[in-house]
């Protein structure tokens, strides 16, 4: 039976490394996801995601199991690198989607799953235009979310990329539920509307 | 309800979070307004294709990196603290306490007996000759217990209740007429 973060927290609390170890082999993938949506740059996610889950490592001993998720508490910490990350960066740099958008090595097995399913060619009505479609409409999400104010990609990412409950949200953003619900709303509406050229393809 | 309310329930109709009375009030003005059901349409479009945004996959060097990191991290976790802990098996308070005990004796010992920094100093551009007379006559008093005087003078000081006179001769050395054997 899978164990419990929590319960991998307290393994660790009392000297096992290897819960840690399987702690971050658990969240790596949710993590570098988050934080690549967020600052629209692969490489550097994975150095943040390493800076988060070295952060958690060295406050171990503060984490207190039940009074907040282990999951919760790594987004909170990720959040914060990443609006470091995004300050500290310069304007030039701050929507850098192109090391996403372009590079087909950002894309995933299931990336390569998704067009093979579109594109099969089994399909009678398989054509080459409609997996470069899709490629461009990916792009234009990105670049679409990687737009948005900070106040409302947070939560959209949190939602429809990383699959959170609102209440997990509200944690992590320390925002009231209600705030949460409608940034949410919000965000979508924004995204809808940055992505009405895109619409025929949808 | 208008279409900015209908806008504003466009998530909580996606997610099935509406409450029947709300829902009906949706579902009527979405019915009749063809801008919001278009605008509706779109947006559950959009939402739906950002839900399905590919996962990026760790690159392979990822895990091995962090773990890399992660054990230099577990050799320097002993902190100072914890280090002067194992040193002296004491608790934090205690050692900060020593510590402040030994900078407030150093600071007082600093203010109170800064002579003691004075009595090796010997003046540098005078040279100080000694003669005692009396009952030390002919011993050599010790340079270290000696007022640095910057002139010739002379001084009583009672020692077993004999008087000690004891004469100064300054020497200035003055460089300017030294010979330098006509190097300079």
């Amino acid at each position: 039976m899978l164990e419990l973060d929590d319960e991998l927290m307290q393994r660790f609390q009392k000297g096992d490394e290897d819960a840690f170890n399987l702690l971050t082999r658990r969240h790596q993938k949710p993590l570098i996801n988050f934080i690549a949506r967020f600052t629209g740059d692969k490489d550097n996610a994975e150095d943040l995601a390493q800076e988060t889950f070295i952060r958690m490592y060295k406050a171990a001993n503060r984490y207190k199991p039940g009074r907040a998720q282990f999951k919760t508490w790594m987004y909170l910490i990720a959040k914060r690198l990443c609006m470091n990350e995004v300050r500290n960066r310069g304007r030039r740099d701050r929507f850098r989607v192109d090391n996403i958008a372009t590079n087909d090595k950002a894309y995933s097995a299931n990336d390569e799953q998704i067009d093979l399913i579109a594109t099969a060619p089994a399909d009678a009505a398989f054509q080459p235009e409609v997996a470069l479609e899709r490629k461009e409409l990916r792009n234009a999400i990105q670049k679409a979310i990687a737009e948005l104010p900070e106040q409302y990609r947070f939560p959209l990412i949190l939602r429809d990329v990383q699959g959170l409950s609102y209440d997990e949200i509200s944690k992590i953003l320390e925002l009231r539920s209600g705030t949460t619900k409608s940034r949410i709303n919000r965000a979508r509406l924004m995204l809808k509307d940055k992505l009405k050229p895109f619409m025929e393809l949808l | 309800m208008n279409c900015l309310q209908a806008e504003e329930n466009f998530s909580a109709h996606l997610e099935d979070a509406l409450d029947y009375q709300m829902l009906q009030r949706f579902e009527s003005h979405i019915a009749e307004c063809a801008t919001c059901q278009r605008e509706y349409a779109r947006f559950s479009e959009s939402v739906k294709a950002s839900q399905q945004l590919p996962q990026i996959e760790p690159s392979p060097y990822f895990m091995p990196t962090l773990q890399q990191r992660l054990a230099e991290e577990q050799r320097e976790s002993f902190s100072f603290w914890q280090r002067l802990q194992r040193v002296f098996v004491m608790p934090k308070w205690a050692i900060s306490g020593v510590m402040v005990g030994l900078l407030i004796m150093g600071t007082v010992t600093f203010l109170y007996h800064d002579d003691w920094f004075n009595r090796g100093t010997q003046p540098s551009d005078e040279q100080i000759s000694t003669q005692g007379t009396g009952i030390f006559s002919g011993s050599p008093i010790n340079n270290q217990f000696l007022p640095r005087a910057s002139g010739s003078s002379d001084f009583s000081n009672t020692i077993s209740g004999q008087p000690m006179q004891q004469h100064y001769t300054l020497k200035r050395v003055s460089y300017s007429t030294v010979s330098t054997g006509g190097g300079l």
